[in-house]
């Protein structure tokens, strides 16, 4: 028994009793609780108060002291004094909250004796942004998400009670100023100015760098006219000229629509059937027109509008193989359309087609065929194989999916699924390539649209490449020999096809329309900085819009948009605001 | 399975061909209804090495969950016909054509020809006349395919399409057929798209028995879409060797396939089309083996089979098109393994499909139609 006494007094050491512990003593709180202060700053010191059991103060007992929560330090070890008190000085931490201590007497009742203390941010040091920046709502409307902001100290404490002064380029906010609350946050809500574009909102609190949010503003195209289709797969293109839009419709042929010529009385509200030219199915099987594209030919030598040239697109696989003819209609009667030829290549189908008017040519894109070029001068009729006058595959016979063709400035520009963006030279008799080509291995092309110095094409996503959609339109400078250069791209979240790219005669705005994804729709941009363009307006559809045409009529200006099925139909929307 | 699309493998612990089946008969009356639940258990669609229709790749034309709702008049002549046979069947099933469904068939997992192969869930009026080893069956139906699991033919295409199937049993145990089908717009359900012809020739050997049974399946089956411009062929073998409780099998099959434009999921094609265009054609060689444990539970007729299935393969695109096995799967390798266990009751001898009469000379546990 003798021998376990020294062990039992090491156990009692290791346990952090003081050395003397003298009985009958009593320890209070005597002055320094819940006190509050900036974090880092030393409080009032703490007291406490020793005494006898009977209240007689004790001098030279030792307290000792230590920070038990928030950080920071405290005074070691104190003794007490004539009046039995001991002090010590407790130094927050630097972080924002409860702070605590605690006094040690050995062996007195009432120890250990607790303190508690709040520290409280620093003097705001940082601003920053939390949420609700690089928004897009449509112009003059309340946007989605509130803005909010946050202030911190020195210490990265949140600082509550700052105030936040906002200020707004464009719209209006929902109050010049808002105080930090415990988080250190602040928040306000834009209403959008009525003009399209990005728009600013400032936050500042004085002393620190302010900071920007910036909203796009966007403007929302108005239906005007929704004009179903038979379910016959819908919809493909719509070409619109002198009032009149053309609907290739497939397998219904091509209806002719009055929309704002006047022959029928039409409006692009309020649309009229003109007439329907229903091509020949061949070379495909009874009942597969599969009319695909068109172009109502205005002839500047004759001063005809005598033939509409309609893109059949029959089976195909993608990269390898197409299928299916040019038809020529005679529209002299509208109301009466009749085919009087039609041009068949082996081995390849027709997709998109331009032509230089002026000139009597018609270029074809033609898939794995590359790009025709037809003579269509003159009375067109029967089997128009000895009017062709130049093809070419671009990209060469094992890499020629071409999608659509234009011929401006001189040249013949033609954008191919696989190999690319290319500048063609057309000599009347034979095509050369003059620039571009093999230049978008990312992705697979779809449509273009050339206007003055710079082009835009379109990608498709059909099938992913080098694991991306289909969804950027490039963007690309034109050379003084208006070889292309790619200078940007646009890429759009959640769309798998850029489908259509056109630009406006007026050279102000880009329309694209976009399939396969939550974002499917039609896509309006301004055009102000050509290699910058900025987002004016969308309009969603959820089965994904496939070609989307632009017509000014009536002094208004209007996008022709094919919606997919389900339920196929031409939307005619409103831009008009878009161009002011 | 390894890989799926983007390369990655995937497990998955599914109940797959839940199936309650249901047949009555009085006098020449037969009905024969199967309910599918697969639309339920597996929304994500079959997980099997390039299953066209069913497959978790597309999910193009899931089995809906009415698979068969058929009502047979058979030998309405009785013996007015003299030897011969005549049946007419009507609703919503299988068109004469091609050979008995899979699910029906030894290895568990679909074939990639499923679709091809066989022509379900449409709504069919067959007529059939056997007489002795040769029965003529001919039908017609809707051409379009299902387009998810609780949808119904559209009635208002009943009759667009039609098929004819030969059966010949030439000797005890042995099965010929040959099957033409010309199916209109079978992937535009409104009905705009191509046309299919369709062939199909097989050869069947089965010797059933209690506890021995040999099977052996050889098919040829060929698709012409779109007047020609694509056309699918599908060569399969497949057998079975039952001995006792023990069943082991194995499956070979080269075949075609469409590939398609695929929505920003590259597990989902396009629907409904917007043109006739395909992004491809595929070629998938497949070998498949398993073996089964037959275990009967209880008296009730349950039998419990935990089986094993291996499948193997390679696939190519063949047409020269933008379509890249290796791009969209990582390899163009892959295997698959199956591990599952099998309840069924009463499914014993049932070929799927098939409805009427059969040749007199055919298989004695089929020989009562269905």
């Amino acid at each position: 028994m003798h021998r376990c006494l020294p062990i039992l007094a090491l156990i009692v050491l290791a346990c952090g009793e003081d050395p003397v512990a003298p009985t009958g003593l009593v320890v209070t709180l005597s002055t320094g609780d819940a006190q509050t202060d900036t974090v880092g700053q030393p409080l009032a010191p703490y007291a406490v108060r020793v005494t006898d059991t009977s209240g007689v103060p004790i001098a030279g007992v030792v307290a000792t002291w230590a920070v038990t929560a928030g950080g920071g330090s405290i005074t070691a070890a104190s003794t007490t004094d004539a009046s039995g008190i001991a002090t010590a000085v407790h130094t927050l931490g630097t972080t924002a909250g409860a702070h605590a201590a605690r006094a040690t007497v050995g062996g007195a009742a009432g120890s250990p004796v607790v303190f508690s203390a709040t520290a409280v941010a620093d003097a705001p040091a940082t601003l920053a942004k939390v949420a609700g920046d690089a928004q897009t709502g449509t112009a003059g409307q309340q946007l989605a998400a509130t803005y909010v902001v946050r202030v911190r100290d020195q210490f990265a404490n949140p600082v509550a009670g700052a105030t936040v002064q906002w200020t707004a380029a464009a719209g209006t906010l929902t109050a010049p100023t808002t105080a930090t609350g415990s988080l250190g946050t602040a928040e306000n809500r834009h209403t959008l100015g009525g003009a399209p574009g990005p728009q600013e909102v400032t936050a500042t609190v004085t002393g620190l760098p302010p900071v920007t949010f910036t909203a796009t503003a966007t403007l929302a195209p108005t239906l005007v006219a929704t004009v179903p289709v038979p379910s016959n797969y819908g919809l493909h293109d719509t070409f619109v000229r002198d009032g009149l839009a053309f609907l290739s419709a497939w397998n219904t042929g091509v209806r002719i629509y009055d929309v704002g010529n006047g022959i029928a009385g039409g409006s692009a509200a309020t649309p009229q059937l003109v007439g329907t030219a229903v091509t020949s199915a061949s070379p495909l099987s009874a009942g597969s027109l599969n009319a695909h594209n068109a172009w109502w030919f205005h002839n500047p030598n004759t001063g005809e509008k005598k033939y509409l040239f309609v893109g059949q697109e029959g089976p195909g696989s993608v990269g390898s193989s197409s299928s299916g003819d040019i038809h020529v209609v005679d529209v002299s009667d509208l109301a009466s359309p009749v085919e009087v030829a039609y041009y068949h290549l082996d081995g390849a189908g027709a997709h998109n087609f331009w032509m230089d008017e002026q000139a009597e040519v018609l270029y074809a894109a033609y898939y794995n065929g590359g790009v025709v070029a037809l003579d269509v001068s003159g009375t067109l009729t029967g089997n128009l194989a000895s009017r062709l006058l130049a093809r070419i595959q671009p990209g060469g016979s094992a890499n020629t999916y071409t999608w659509g063709v234009q011929h401006a400035g001189g040249s013949v520009y033609a954008v191919d699924m696989e190999s690319g963006f290319w500048q063609l030279t057309f000599t009347g008799s034979a095509f050369t390539v003059a620039g571009g080509g093999n230049n978008v291995p990312e992705r697979w092309g779809s449509d273009l649209w050339v206007h003055g110095t710079h082009a835009y094409t379109g990608t498709w996503g059909g099938i992913s490449r080098n694991g991306n959609a289909g969804n950027a339109v490039k963007i690309w400078r034109l050379g003084a020999g208006g070889a292309p250069t790619l200078v940007d791209s646009l890429v759009i979240a959640n769309i798998s096809t850029v489908s259509d790219v056109e630009v406006s005669a007026d050279g102000k705005l880009l329309v694209f329309s976009a399939e396969g994804g939550l974002n499917a729709g039609v896509y309006v941009y301004s055009l102000a900085d050509p290699e910058q363009p900025v987002l004016l307006g969308s309009y969603a559809v959820g089965t994904g819009v496939h070609t989307a045409s632009l017509a000014d009529i009536g002094g208004k200006r209007y996008v022709f948009a094919a919606k997919n099925p389900g339920s196929p139909a031409l939307l005619i929307l409103d831009i008009t605001a878009f161009a002011n | 399975m390894d890989p799926i699309p983007g390369g990655d493998a995937l497990t998955e612990l599914r109940v797959v061909q839940p199936l309650l089946m249901l047949r009555a008969a009085r006098g020449p009356w037969r009905l024969q209804a199967t309910l599918d639940g697969e639309g339920w258990s597996m929304p994500g669609g079959e997980l099997a090495p390039g299953v066209w229709g069913e497959g978790f790749v597309d999910r193009r034309h899931p089995h809906t969950y009415v698979h068969e709702l058929m009502l047979t008049g058979a030998d309405l002549l009785g013996a007015h016909d003299g030897a011969a046979h005549v049946s007419l069947s009507a609703g919503k099933g299988f068109a004469p054509f091609g050979t008995d469904d899979p699910m029906s068939r030894p290895p568990l997992r679909y074939p990639v020809n499923h679709h091809p192969a066989q022509i379900l869930e449409r709504a069919v009026t067959i007529a059939g006349v056997g007489t002795g080893p040769v029965l003529l069956e001919a039908a017609v139906f809707n051409g379009d395919e299902p387009e998810h699991p609780s949808q119904w033919p559209s009635w208002s295409r009943f009759g667009d399409s039609w098929s004819a199937r030969l059966t010949v049993a030439p000797m005890r145990h042995l099965e010929l057929q040959a099957s033409v089908a010309e199916v209109h717009s079978p992937e535009h359900r409104p009905g705009a798209g191509p046309d299919q012809d369709k062939w199909s020739a097989s050869a069947r050997w089965e010797r059933p028995g209690p506890d021995r049974r040999t099977y052996l399946l050889l098919e040829w089956a060929h698709t012409v879409d779109a007047d020609g411009f694509f056309d699918f062929t599908s060569v399969l073998a497949e057998a079975e060797l039952r001995r006792g409780p023990h069943r082991a099998y194995a499956r070979l099959e080269r075949t075609e396939r469409p590939e398609e434009e695929r929505l920003a999921d590259p597990f989902r094609s396009l629907r409904p089309h917007l043109d006739d265009a395909i992004v491809g054609i595929t070629r998938w060689s497949v070998v498949t083996a398993g073996y089964g444990l037959r275990l009967p539970l209880g008296t009730l007729g349950v039998v419990a089979e935990p089986l094993g299935e291996v499948s193997a393969g390679s696939v190519v695109e063949t047409t020269g098109s933008i379509f890249d096995p290796v791009a969209f799967y990582g390899r163009d390798t892959f295997w698959a393994l199956t591990l599952a266990i099998r309840l069924s009751r009463g499914l014993e001898g049932h070929r799927m499909g098939r409805y009427g009469v059969f040749p007199r000379t055919g298989p004695a546990d089929a020989r009562h139609g269905h």
